[in-house]
């Protein structure tokens, strides 16, 4: 550490009257004593010290500097990780978006009346730009465009003029269901509407979810009745068969048999590591493969009667199929509708096995017909024990009102709340298990892709406050309940905007606050307790 | 909905359509703007004798959680668990429970009607969470599986309550170092026992003394002696609670002695079974023939878990292997297992991952998986020095496995000689119930009387092969 040029310093110091102080201590007479010896070993020893203890500060210092940079850089790396993965995953969104939008496409039937409306899903899918939610924009990874929406509460749409809409579908459904005296008026509504609108059910929603609201429920009106028409020729369907039975023998001895292996299979179905239901899934399979080869000559019928729009002829069994195979297929639906109505009512989480079956079962290409899944015949069924899945309303306070809302009667009286709550929470479950299903990875058609799941939310939240009814809440709740990660997987930021519209702003519009309307806003508190999910 | 409720009409008072109409338009004006329907239609109310038909229900109730004062955190337990109303014994018990100065309390009402929750709930109101690891409220239970149901009980309702601990005095579970540190303790009477002559167990706080099952615990063939002398350790103004869904004469006095000056709430004979539940027999043309009927009765009706009662281990292991070759998982629990054994099988079976739950008399009591929808009697239960006389009340609690807060279940006992059809018979006198006869001989016929069993639970009278009759 000494100078360059130690000659001409130590002159100077020298020169300095402390140093000459020094050299006059040195020189000292006192300068061999034992005392002074000692003095000066403290005091070097105070000087060593000194140096040491600054020496470390400064090492000290240049760590903590150090250290402050590397979380500096890791900090920027991290940031551009997620920056990247956020572009990851708003690419990949917006490719699954593509891919299920080109599913549509070999829907579109020549036949006039639906087709129309499948067209229009396409056009109205690939032009990203005209609706702040639509695809193109939940892709990118800055979530702001997708919010202002949501805080606006028209993320799913515009919610008034739909429930102006939908009320005007409320009474044809009531003349259906409650035998009310009320059948001209929806007879003259529905034409009207239908040629004031142009598109179809779901069209919009599946889409983006934002949708002139007019056309959309036009659109709800038209599918729905054929929903329920679905749902009336399956009856018929299943006392043809019982007619066959009585004339054939075969078919008697097997299809009571095949009935209940059917019911019986849906019912192990468990939940666990994947492949613990091959067995039930290989005998359901089995059975309704069965069923198609028509070993017992069950007469053929002609499967258009059980879809909602007509198909054309080409694809795979194109012609009529054996009506047992289409009465197993409605038996298979009717297990699994009362397994969540029996099982997943107490226990939501058992609906999800079911919901696997349900895509395995409808997604096999020999089941399909004409090229596409017949899952029409257990749509027909959700929508009359759950109709506020497909957009009614009603309140339960009325007769009207809960028979609209799927409220079963006993015996000529309403079942009680807590049983028909329960059948709403099994239902909810269900309908999610069955829509929210990730074919990514399969290279079968998926028969109910998670657009459904979007338009059913929507139809839900978009119920004026004054026309929410607990039951709508019960299913919103349940389709939402263990299924938060599967639907934020299929709609990213979108989802995060529709969980938060579903359980914060939803519930806090709620001009009745019900301990169902709280149950929302507490499922909310769970998702930030157990998940970390902060709805806001 | 209000708004609605309000327009809507009584259907025995004629209706001005002019105002109710007026009315409409003033709530909703737009609906009727943009709407080319004719709107003169108002919607009926429902039914006063109608919303309360299910009055005599012990679900029925009228108030909410928040009317009856509960804390904040609680109710959104409650409704975390998808509890949305309080049923009849939690409806009326609660005040009583939570008045003060605290009263004794013996409470009974049918399996399956929120008992657990509603004493629960009285714990966690009285627990001071500034104290979390003061012991201040304890409850018994008659085997480790009700205990650690319990605990979990305690635990989803007060989910949202800060600070709260609860653990369960269970053989194996108490850290002997550390003692019970815990606000709530859940336990079996041996181990408390222990637990506090060891002095690990600080019991001079205690607020509360809850007993389940109280019946079968206090018993004096059973439990009894230790409940008395766990109570004999503890606090002499402790609040008693006592709870079980049935309490045979002799043991109600007992429990007057136990509890003194307690409020009561109790049930008459007739009033103790669950109406939810269908209640049919099977006539099995002989013993052996039981297994393939048992298999066969799985694909007559939707059924979510079940739980099938045997008599012996080895029926039991022999059960399990035929329904595990048709495509069942099964869960087999009997006195063969122990401790964690026990508690690992019984998961297996609350989380789904098995579906079928064979047992003997072990589990006929409290445990509440609310899936549970068939029980199924292999064996009619039976009690005394060689099974001399048939057992009313361990049918009930089997039978109560199902049926849960007002669902519908089917239980399913099985006869096929003289002797359990004779036990059968007697058991239903007892309570006053119409079984019902299936039979095996025609799977399409009994099918459709299961169906329609199922549908009409309520018109049993449609169904009166009365098994005293014939």
């Amino acid at each position: 550490m000494a100078g360059s040029s130690p000659a001409p310093r130590r002159s100077h110091q020298w020169q300095s009257p402390q140093r000459s102080a020094v050299l006059g201590d040195i020189l000292n007479d006192d300068r061999n004593s034992e005392s002074r010896h000692r003095i000066l070993l403290e005091a070097a020893k105070k000087e060593h010290d000194r140096v040491r203890e600054e020496a470390e500060r400064v090492y000290r210092d240049h760590l903590q500097k150090e250290e402050h940079a590397k979380l500096l850089a890791e900090r920027k790396k991290e940031e551009e990780r997620i920056r990247n993965e956020e572009l990851l995953a708003a690419e990949r969104f917006r490719l699954l978006a593509l891919k299920e939008k080109k599913v549509e496409i070999p829907e579109i039937p020549p036949t006039p009346t639906a087709p129309e409306p499948v067209k229009k899903t396409a056009p109205a899918s690939t032009t990203p730009g005209q609706t702040p939610t639509a695809n193109g924009t939940n892709g990118t990874p800055a979530s702001p465009p997708t919010l202002p929406p949501l805080k606006s509460g028209n993320i799913f749409g515009l919610p008034k003029p739909q429930a102006t809409s939908q009320s005007t579908s409320l009474p044809s459904l009531t003349g259906l269901l409650a035998k009310t005296p009320a059948p001209t008026a929806p007879a003259s509504q529905a034409p009207s509407t239908v040629a004031g609108g142009s598109s179809l059910f779901g069209a919009n929603a599946q889409a983006n979810g934002v949708k002139p609201p007019s056309v959309q429920d036009v659109a709800t009106e038209t599918t729905l009745d054929r929903h329920s028409v679905i749902h009336k020729n399956l009856k018929t369907l299943r006392k043809s068969l019982a007619d066959q039975a009585k004339s054939n023998k075969a078919l008697k001895d097997r299809m009571g048999d095949m009935r209940r292996e059917i019911r019986k299979s849906v019912g192990q179905l468990t939940g666990g590591a994947p492949g613990v239901n091959r067995t039930q899934q290989s005998k359901i399979t089995g059975l309704l493969r069965e069923a198609l080869a028509n070993n017992v000559q069950s007469q053929l019928v002609d499967p258009s009667d059980y879809v909602i729009e007509p198909r054309p002829a080409t694809g795979q069994n194109a012609g009529p199929l054996p009506s047992l195979f289409l009465y197993l297929l409605n038996i298979f639906s009717k297990a699994t509708i009362s397994q969540f109505i029996n099982e997943a009512a107490a226990r939501p989480e058992t609906a999800d096995p079911v919901g696997v079956c349900v895509a395995a079962t409808f997604s096999e290409p020999d089941f399909h017909w004409r090229g596409a899944p017949l899952i029409d015949i257990l749509l027909a069924k959700f929508r009359i024990v759950c109709p506020v899945l497909f957009g009614y309303r009603g309140s339960e306070k009325t007769e009207q009102g809960r028979a609209r809302l799927g409220w079963w009667k006993d015996n000529g009286r309403w079942v009680p709340e807590q049983q028909h709550m329960d059948r709403m929470t099994g239902l909810g479950a269900g309908f999610a298990a069955i829509s929210l299903r990730k074919f990514a990875m399969s290279k079968k058609q998926n028969p109910y892709p998670p657009r459904n799941y979007w338009s059913a939310m929507a139809r839900i939240v978009n119920t004026p406050p004054a026309d929410m009814s607990s039951t709508q809440c019960v299913v919103l709740k349940s389709m939402i309940q263990n299924y938060e990660i599967k639907f934020i997987e299929a709609y990213g930021n979108a989802a995060l905007a529709a969980l938060r519209l579903c359980l914060v702003e939803f519930p806090a519009r709620a001009v009745d606050k019900t301990p169902a309307v709280h149950s929302l806003e507490v499922l909310g508190q769970l998702l930030r307790k157990d998940a970390g999910l902060v709805l806001g | 909905m209000a708004d609605q409720a309000n327009q809507a009409n009584t259907p025995g008072v004629a209706p001005d359509s002019t105002p109710a109409a007026a009315t409409a338009t003033e709530t909703a004006p737009d609906v009727h703007q943009d709407s080319n329907l004719v709107d003169n239609e108002y919607e009926v109310e429902v039914k006063l004798s109608d919303l309360q038909n299910d009055q005599e229900s012990p679900l029925y109730s009228v108030s909410s959680f928040e009317q009856l004062g509960l804390p904040k955190p609680i109710n959104d337990g409650l409704l975390a668990m998808n509890f949305k109303k309080p049923s009849k014994i939690q409806e009326r018990a609660l005040p009583l429970m939570l008045s003060n100065p605290p009263r004794n309390m013996i409470a009974q009402s049918q399996s399956g009607t929120g008992k657990t929750a509603a004493f629960v709930l009285t714990a966690l109101s009285r627990v001071d969470l500034s104290k979390p690891t003061q012991p201040q409220a304890l409850i018994l239970a008659p085997s480790r599986e009700l205990a650690r149901q319990i605990q979990m009980v305690v635990q989803t309702i007060g989910q949202f309550c800060e600070n709260l601990i609860v653990e369960a005095a269970i053989p194996g579970n108490i850290s002997r170092t550390a003692g019970v540190k815990s606000s709530v303790v859940v336990g079996t009477p041996g181990t408390v026992m222990d637990l506090v002559r060891r002095r690990q167990f600080d019991v001079s706080q205690l607020k509360l003394l809850i007993i389940d099952e109280a019946d079968n615990m206090l018993d004096q063939q059973g439990m009894g002696e230790q409940c008395v002398r766990v109570k004999s350790m503890l606090p002499p103004t402790i609040q008693i609670l006592l709870f079980s869904a049935t309490f045979p004469e002799k043991v109600m006095q007992y429990a007057e002695r136990y509890a003194p000056n307690a409020n009561q709430m109790k049930l008459k004979q007739q009033e103790l079974t669950v109406k939810g539940i269908s209640q049919m027999y099977m006539d099995c043309p002989d013993e052996r023939e039981k297994y393939d009927i048992l298999c066969k009765l799985y694909g007559l009706m939707t059924i979510g878990s079940s739980v099938i009662f045997v008599k012996t281990r080895e029926s039991a292991t022999e059960i399990q292997r035929r329904m595990e070759a048709d495509g069942h998982k099964v869960s087999a629990l009997h006195g063969a297992y122990e401790g964690a054994n026990r508690d690992a099988v019984l998961d297996d079976f609350r989380s789904g991952r098995s579906k079928v739950l064979i047992t003997t008399n072990v589990l006929a009591r409290g445990i509440d998986v609310s899936s549970v929808s068939m029980v199924i009697n292999y064996d009619i239960p039976m009690k005394g020095a060689g099974d001399r006389e048939p057992d009313a009340e361990t049918y009930l609690h089997r039978i109560g496995r199902t049926g849960r807060f007002g669902r519908v279940g089917v239980s399913i006992s099985f006869v096929y000689d003289r002797k359990s059809f004779e036990s059968l018979a007697k058991i239903a006198d007892y309570y006053g119930i119409d079984l019902i006869q299936l039979s095996p001989d025609d799977w399409d016929a009994t099918e459709k009387k299961v169906q329609d069993v199922i549908k009409s639970s309520r018109a049993k009278a449609d169904y009166a092969p009365n098994v005293t009759s014939g």
